[in-house]
Order: C-alpha cells, then structure tokens, then sequence
C-alpha cells in the first residue's frame, strides 16, 4: 500500500477574474521510503498540489478529490486532527529557507517549540535533539550557533536548518518544494546528497518538487511530469528519461542546456507556457505540441498505460525504445 | 584577433559596508568586490562570465557602464578610458553599451505600452529622428525578436516573461549599440522559455555583429553562446579562456567543481558521480580568504596556498588559470 495517494485531485481559486483551475485531476502515490520527483514548470500547479495535501492553500482556494496518507483522508480533515497529521508524520521545506523562519526568534526557540508542544518533552530534552539533528545535518559548532538567530546563517545552512527541523520528529514523508532554486550551485549538490542520507538513514519518503530535470535524474526513483494543472506522463525517473512517450516530457529534456555535449544551439519548446485563467478544451500542451492533430484541442487525451507503471496523456505518443 | 573593442586592465571596485547585524556606530569596512580583474572583447566576440552569488559579476558589468565607481583599473572602449569620462562624455558612449536585466518585467515601467519602452532611448540617445522614422523602427525591432505587430500598444504584465525579456532585448537594441551586457538574462525564465531567449541572443549577436558580454551563474547556459567564458570567485578571476576549452580541459579546481556540481540531465551519467561535491560555503566577502580566495574550499589546497596570491598562469593558447599547483 502506498504511504501517500492522491486521486483525482483539483484545486481551484476563486478570484476577481473567475475562476483560476490551478490543478485538474491530478494522480500521485509515493510508497514508503520512496523519492518521488513532481517536475513542471511556472503556472504547472505542483506547489498547489503540494499546498493541497498540506491544508495549506490561500484563502479563496479550494481542493477536490482525495488525499489519503496511510489511510486516513486528509482533504476535509479538521484542523486539530490534520495537525496532529502535520507535526508528526508529514512535514515540509521550502524555496526560500530565510522567509520560512521567524527573524526574530533564535533558531533554538524555533526548533525546540515542535517537541515541547507537540512530543511533551522538556526544554533540555528538546534542545538536545534539536542540535543532535543540526549535528547530523552537517551544521558545523551545532551547539553554539543554534542560539543565533535566521539572519546570521547563509542560505545553505538555513536551508539544513530547516531540513533539521522537519526531521524533529521524524515524519515518514518529506514535501522539498524546490529545495536548492535559491541556492548556489556548488551548495545544491550538498543539500541534494543531505536529502538522499536522509531518504537511507531515517527511511523518510520525499517528494522533491522541482523544475530542474537535472537534480530530478540523480536523486528519484519516480516522475511525475505535470503541465497546465495535469498529469503528462508518470514512471520510473529511469525509463522516462531514456524513452519518454510525451512530447512535452521530451521536450523538456531536449532544453536543458548540457556541459557534456557540444549543441550549437539549444533545443526550445516554441510558444509560452500556459496562463491557468485559459485552460484549453483539450491537451494543455496542444498550442506548443509538434505533434499535434486536431482532436488534439479538442478533446483530452485520457491517461493510457503503455507499461504497467507507466502512464502518459497523449493522443500521439512518441514510441521510444522500451 | 582584432583591436578589442573593450578593453578592461586590473579592474577592482571596492564598497563601504557595515557588516549585518553590527550597531550602527560601528565604523564601515571595506568590501572587495572585484579585485583585479584583466580581459578583452573584440568585435562581435561573446565574452561569459560566470560565478556564484557574490561573486562580483555583476560588478564587473556595472563598473564598465559606470553605475558603480571603481577603485583601480582602467576600461578602455576604443582606447578611451570609460572610467575616467565625465558624466556628459559618459552619456553620448553609453548608447554604445546596453544592458538587459534579469528581472524582465521588473525591468520595464508598467505605465508605459512595449512600443513607448521600446522608442524611449531612440527619442534619448537620437533626438533628430522624425516620429514616423522612430515608429518604424521600433515596428521592425518587434519582429526581429519575435513580437507581433499588435504587441506595441500592450502593457508589460500582459506578457509573460519571456516575451517581456524580448521586450528588454528589444529596447536594448534598437539603438544599434555595438555592445550589449547581459546581467543573468534567462535566469527568471521557465527551462523551456530559456532555450528561446538564449537563441533569440546568440541569432542577433551574429546577425549584428554584436559583442556581448553574458553574465550567469550557470555555466551550461554560458557555455552555449559564449566564444570566450571567465570563472571568478570571491572577486577574483580563477580562469579565462575559450569556452570549448573551459569546459572541456578545466585548469582550475574551482572550475571543476562547478562542471561536477552541473547536474545532467541522464540518471545514467547522475548516478555513478555522487562523490564530487564541493564542501563548505562561499566565505564571507567581508573576510576572504589570505592568499588564493579558493583555498578554504579547494580540494587540492597547500599550505603555501594562504600565503601568496596566485599569478594568472598560461596552459594553452589563451587559456589561464589562476593556481600554480594545477598539472591539467
């Protein structure tokens, strides 16, 4: 059984404007233990996604479908239940680590408020595990600079801070949204290897929410390709990258520049990505499809399972190898 | 290679700053930015420099344009030293060199259509020109980066980012400069988007005969549309030289790093180099490190390293690194 399964799931924003379907049928599983890769682009609904299984969405948004976590239906959840669901069993990094904190309080008082309100223990007993996690996530002198507050940390070590804290009190599933965007490049390399000892030593699922393909190909065993709000192609990171049947997916991939190849030009998907207030009747991706035909946008290619793991939405899949 | 068109000698631009958190009576120490940076841009000739956050590359483009004093070094843009101009001298040279940012639209005024943007350094820099000569030419840069007609009497948030970047290509170029600086100009942007913008640049750099100097912390992209790429750390150049060669033949271990730590797109090639992580942080610019600025965090570091600052070295043709241990 998966730990986490999402079926189904649509949000959507009730704005000025309209109506805004940031998310539209959206299926997900991550097994224990699991690193499941969501990859998309600006406006592709994956923070939203991510947003919904936390109860976290703004105000005007609402979320349909359903989000099971080992076994219990978090959508409709009331709050002191999905809190208890949120402090200990799920729990979740962001983009930027610095806006995540409180500037005005110590490190120390952030990290320990989670096991003394939430585990019971003591303040000392708190503190003690809260630098035993910093210690393991590589924060050097741990016991001192735990009493200094956000500002006086650089943005990689705020974001092991973070990862330390989610850590408290040992959630089985992680949520990284973009982790490492606002990170140097020499630094996002450690932070992704610090997220791989996490996945081995304390057997945390991740969902690693991100638009970089790249980070996704070292450090994911699934994919999950979304573009306007739904669902392109699903599988293992593996085969999806070898052979990927929908154009969007192969396309992406082609537009990644790469250092170990000798392209004169870069491979462009032409066109814009989507605005969510004007969703097409039919593929998301038909305006910058070179594949497309005319039921294209038209009609919505429903999912079709060209292998057993795999899932694609497409009306004209790319063969690729097997 | 021609007479280069600009020409930089021991740049170095130094900032007064109170370190964050110290109390306002505290006196302000000096922060090198860059420190002696050295290199030349011919014609039509693509120059990328790439580094980390506070690296200094942004810098580097403001003090050549003057929007940051520098401390030392000359620019020389055809001979005349750029950093010794007057404002007025500044003024008639600065429709030579534009700039593109990379915030698309918070670079571009929100009142104003992408036509007005588009005309408003034509009406600065060619204050002659009759009206319907500024149309047409505004009219004629809108389809050269890929707008359409019925774009120019749009607002800046009608567009996405993308085509609000070749909004700011366009304002850039419509007054035919022979040097453009590109300031992290696909960063903002969506992978895919990114590709477009990169092409867009390096079809108009050769349609033109444009020189540009393309600033990125991201190396694969520099790569693609560079000729000539330029590592610097901490303010310091650590390598200079073709960009082929760069990638390919690195002889500096900072400009390894940064080739290691460049994910690729492959779980194949991904999986099998895990190991080749560099460790630790940028250290504070406030307090560089003695010696080679790289030392803290370079694998291959000696003792001697602390002590004295590493001379340029040349390896190949043109190509120079700044670290005396190095064997390539």
């Amino acid at each position: 059984m998966s730990l986490l399964r999402v079926r189904d799931l649509s949000v959507t924003f009730e704005t000025g404007e309209g109506t805004v379907n940031a998310v539209n049928g959206v299926d997900l599983a991550v097994d224990a233990g699991q690193s499941v890769a969501v990859v998309g682009e600006s406006g592709s609904g994956k923070s939203q996604i991510m947003f919904a299984i936390m109860g976290l969405l703004a105000r005007n948004g609402r979320a349909a479908g359903s989000v099971v976590f080992d076994g219990t239906e978090l959508l409709g959840l009331d709050e002191s239940a999905l809190n208890r669901i949120r402090s200990s069993q799920i729990a979740m990094i962001f983009q930027d680590p610095m806006s995540a904190l409180n500037p005005y309080m110590r490190i120390s008082h952030q990290m320990t408020e989670v096991l003394t309100l939430h585990k019971g223990k003591s303040r000392r007993e708190a503190l003690a595990e809260a630098i035993r996690l910093l210690d393991a996530m590589e924060v050097p002198a741990a016991s001192t600079r735990i009493g200094m507050y956000p500002h006086e940390f650089s943005g990689g070590m705020l974001q092991r801070v973070l990862i330390a804290m989610a850590l408290l009190c040992r959630p089985r599933l992680l949520i990284a949204d973009e982790p490492t965007t606002a990170l140097d490049a020499t630094v996002r390399g450690q932070i992704m290897r610090l997220l791989a000892d996490v996945r081995s030593t304390f057997g945390t699922a991740v969902i690693l929410v991100t638009h970089d393909v790249g980070v996704v190909a070292g450090n994911c065993d699934e994919m999950v390709v979304l573009y306007g709000g739904r669902v392109m192609e699903s599988g293992p990171v593996a085969r999806l990258f070898a052979a990927p049947h929908h154009p969007y997916t192969r396309g992406l991939l082609d537009a990644v520049p790469r250092l170990d190849r000798d392209d004169e030009r870069l491979r462009a998907i032409p066109g814009d990505p989507l605005s969510m207030n004007l969703l097409p009747a039919g593929c998301p991706f038909a305006a910058r499809c070179p594949r497309v035909e005319e039921r294209c946008h038209n009609e919505r290619p429903a999912g079709s399972l060209p292998a057993p793991d795999r899932l694609v939405a497409c009306h004209r899949p790319l063969e690729g190898a097997p | 290679m021609s007479a280069p068109l600009l020409s930089v000698r021991d740049l170095s631009v130094t900032f007064r700053v109170r370190p964050r958190g110290s109390p306002p009576w505290e006196r302000a120490q000096a922060l090198q930015a860059v420190r002696g940076v050295s290199f030349d841009l011919a014609p039509a000739e693509t120059l990328g420099i790439v580094g980390e956050s506070g690296s200094g590359k942004s810098t580097i483009a403001r003090a050549v344009i003057g929007t940051v004093p520098a401390s030392r070094g000359q620019a020389l843009w055809r001979g005349k030293d750029l950093l010794a101009l007057d404002a007025k001298q500044r003024r008639r040279l600065r429709r030579d060199i534009q700039m593109i940012f990379q915030n698309p639209l918070g670079a571009l005024d929100p009142r104003m259509t992408a036509g007005e943007i588009i005309a408003e350094p034509l009406t600065t820099h060619e204050r002659r020109l009759p009206r319907h000569d500024v149309k047409s030419r505004v009219a004629a840069m809108l389809e050269r980066v890929g707008l359409l007609p019925e774009h120019i009497d749009r607002y800046p948030h009608e567009f996405s980012g993308g085509q609000c970047q070749r909004i700011g290509i366009a304002r850039a170029l419509v007054v035919q400069p022979k040097l453009v600086i590109c300031d992290e100009p696909v960063s903002a942007l969506d992978v895919s988007v990114q590709a477009q913008i990169v092409n867009l640049l390096q079809d108009l750099q050769r349609d033109l005969g444009l020189s540009l100097i393309f600033i990125s912390h991201d190396l694969s992209v520099v790569k693609h549309i560079a000729d000539r790429i330029m590592v610097i750390y901490l303010g310091r150049v650590m390598e200079h030289g073709a960009a082929r060669d760069i990638v390919r033949v690195p002889r500096h271990p900072y400009t390894r790093a940064l080739i290691a730590s460049a994910p690729v797109p492959d779980p194949a090639i991904e999986r099998g180099r895990r190991a080749t992580v560099l460790e630790g942080e940028l250290p504070s610019p406030l307090a560089p490190p003695s010696g080679c600025v790289f030392r803290s965090r370079c694998p291959i570091a000696r003792r001697v390293c602390a002590d004295e600052i590493p001379a340029m070295r040349e390896f190949d043709n043109d190509h120079l690194a700044a670290c005396p241990y190095e064997t390539g």
